[in-house]
């Protein structure tokens, strides 16, 4: 699973340990989720989601699923075309 | 060119040894910690007790030992509780690290267990296979098995 966490702690300045305080988790946490070594449960994306007053998917996203619904929207297409 | 992420990297490291502020997560797991660790020592002091107590101090009166066995009992449910709360409270990561863990230790106890139990049957082994040496390997599983979590998440 990939997400934009550096990206938004970086637009807010904020440092892992402080991101971590704020979610309640250690820092090391926040390092493994960011470096994409370990996927959140759902009530820390919550969490997160929260924090940031985004929604889930506009933090985590499943790179699995984009290609799953891109290759939906071309047979879609093949159809509507056809 | 410095790529954005080792400029990120650098800048945390720098705040976050320029602060050295415990979060509210780290002051509660080292209170944890601290706690399963009293807990620990108070259940290993009445294991001592019942183990040389009937020999040493009381001269093997039996209700002196029945008395030593509910107090480590009693002190071993509550070394178990601190146990329960620690585990609890440790975030996502960290509880999957000792969850890993566990399932290691809990795998190899019964693999070495059963094949050492059968082979000292047969006097296979040199030794006496002993509870206490698994707890030992069993201590030393969770050590190792930690520590190479902790270094796979970091």
């Amino acid at each position: 699973m990939k997400n934009r966490l550096k990206v938004l702690r970086a637009e807010r300045d904020w440092t892992q340990a402080q991101l971590a305080d704020a979610l309640d988790v250690s820092r090391q946490t926040v390092n493994a989720i960011e470096k994409g070594k370990f996927d959140p449960s759902l009530p820390l994306a919550f969490r997160a989601a929260r924090l940031f007053g985004l929604a889930i998917e506009a933090i985590f996203h499943d790179p699995a699923l984009d290609k799953e619904e891109s290759s939906l929207a071309t047979e879609i297409k093949k159809d509507t075309y056809a | 060119m410095l790529s954005m992420d080792y400029i990120l990297t650098i800048k945390d490291d720098i705040m976050s040894q320029s602060t050295m502020q415990e979060s509210g997560y780290d002051s509660r797991t080292r209170a944890n910690v601290l706690r399963v660790f009293q807990w620990s020592v108070a259940w290993v002091g009445t294991c001592a007790l019942l183990v040389f107590g009937p020999k040493f101090l009381w001269a093997k009166v039996l209700v002196f030992t029945l008395l030593a066995v509910g107090l480590n009992v009693l002190v071993g449910i509550g070394a178990i509780m601190a146990n329960k709360r620690y585990f609890e409270e440790l975030d996502d990561l960290q509880r999957r690290v000792h969850l890993n863990s566990l399932a290691i230790t809990v795998g190899v106890a019964f693999i070495v267990a059963v094949p050492c139990s059968v082979l000292d049957s047969y006097h296979v082994i040199p030794f006496h296979a002993d509870v206490a040496h698994l707890v030992m390997l069993m201590g030393l599983t969770y050590g190792a098995s930690n520590l190479y979590g902790t270094r796979r998440y970091r």
